[in-house]
């Protein structure tokens, strides 16, 4: 009896013996190595998801957040001699538009996030792929759309439909031109005014001077519609470290939604600001 | 997969796109026109609500002075009862100042209503209502000066 169990236990055990490693060996097949997404990869002459303010044709891969954070400081650096402009620390010591985005891949090739300026403006925006520049493709072309609302997104709303076209130059960088139409950027009633929405083409471009220095220029002229002050335009300079782009820049205003930039600069000036943003998966 | 992924994603842009102008919200017209809420940029409203009436700030009406109602000789000449207010405004002479138009279609700041309702230099007598206030918020005279600006039609 005892031998029969120690035989029933011994084949027993050489059956899951014999049948764990063949289960084992079907489970641990390799599989097909995954594809790795390429927009994970950092793209050298487009390293970021907008110019300075512009939104750039860059895809953000799928599943991964960016996270940006935009000051704008308030004091014009020509106001006062440069011993004023000294003592406030070239106008670090003034108020600032601030801003916080925070952008989601929902797919490969769409994005979308919300973008809060401490002026209670909140902007929703979402960007597709539309075609991304390759050897069969000059450009590359991505769809638009964005809507911001003062007062935490409870009063005055401008929606915006635009294109992003980007080319890259050689291995200087990449250029934009961005036509864009922005409804309601008009303060005043419709009733009250001739023009309500402004369309405008967003031209910029982000050129790399050193392997991880880059200058970046943008300007939206407005074509159409309501065209207030002058033109709004920045010029920075900036460094990718990592994960990490750091932005010093000079805008003639302080504006950063699109609807802002609809309503243009001031044309005399020029107001110091900065854009830190992190990518949460290099 | 991709394929169907593809396209749920262009659909969200489709529809976000299309939320976006569905969302579309302009400025109130009422909240510009202020004390004055039912203010619209035509004659009948503007005979209404600012030449006919008072407002919830306080401001007089035109019609108090500017009026032949009960005999009266209307102020300076000019008549702002609702059946010859239209005739005695546009392209009419002020008798207040030499050259000057009471409302000319289509140019809003040289009209002299404007100027007088506005106190701007150069007005002879005093600004509008000489009550001395309150005077017309600058939302209200937005909407009389868009009225003016585009074409000062009697609608």
């Amino acid at each position: 009896m005892t031998v029969k169990r120690l035989l029933a236990a011994a084949a027993l055990c050489a059956a899951v013996l014999w049948v764990t490693p063949a289960h084992a060996q079907q489970t641990a097949q390799p599989a097909p190595p995954a594809e790795r997404d390429p927009d994970l990869n950092l793209n050298a002459l487009q390293p970021d998801f907008t110019i300075s303010s512009l939104p750039t044709t860059l895809r953000l891969p799928r599943y991964k957040f960016d996270f940006r954070v935009t000051h704008r400081f308030g004091r014009p650096l020509g106001q006062g001699d440069f011993d004023d402009l000294l003592a406030d620390f070239f106008g670090l010591d003034s108020s600032a538009l601030i801003g916080l985005e925070l952008r989601f891949g929902f797919f490969r090739g769409t994005q979308g996030g919300i973008y809060r300026l401490n002026d209670r403006t909140i902007e929703f925006f979402v960007e597709h792929s539309v075609m991304q520049e390759s050897e069969s493709h000059p450009i590359g072309l991505t769809a638009y759309a964005a809507d911001d609302g003062t007062n935490n997104f409870t009063d005055s709303y401008s929606p915006a439909l635009g294109a992003i076209v980007s080319r890259t130059v050689g291995r200087l960088g990449t250029v934009y031109a961005e036509p864009i139409w922005v409804n309601n950027t008009n303060p005043l009633p419709a009733e009250v005014v001739d023009h309500n929405s402004t369309f405008m083409l967003g031209l910029g471009g982000r050129f790399r001077v050193r392997r991880t220095v880059y200058v970046v220029v943008e300007a939206a002229p407005r074509l159409a519609g309501y065209d207030p002050d002058t033109t709004h335009w920045t010029v920075g300079l900036e460094k990718l470290v990592g994960g990490h782009m750091f932005q010093i820049n000079f805008s003639n205003a302080v504006g950063t939604t699109i609807s802002q930039i609809a309503r243009g600069g001031t044309s005399n000036d020029v107001f110091l600001g900065f854009n830190i943003t992190r990518k949460f998966w290099r | 997969m991709f394929e169907s992924c593809y396209r749920r994603s262009l659909w969200i842009v489709l529809l976000v796109a299309f939320g976006s102008l569905a969302t579309a919200c302009d400025e109130k017209l009422s909240d510009l026109a202020g004390p004055s809420p039912n203010l619209q940029p035509t004659f009948a409203s503007v005979q209404r609500d600012i030449f006919e009436a008072a407002d919830a700030a306080g401001r007089a009406a035109c019609t108090n002075c500017h009026s032949d109602v009960g005999g009266r000789n209307p102020s300076g000449g000019l008549n702002l009862r609702h059946d010859v207010a239209y005739a005695a405004l546009i392209g009419v002479a002020s008798r207040g100042k030499a050259g000057a138009v009471r409302v000319i279609p289509g140019d809003a700041d040289n009209s002299y209503v404007v100027q007088k309702l506005e106190g701007a230099p150069g007005i002879v007598g005093e600004r509008m209502p000489r009550t001395g206030g309150p005077y017309l918020t600058e939302g209200q005279m937005t909407i009389l000066k868009r009225w003016i600006a585009t074409g000062a039609n009697n609608d």
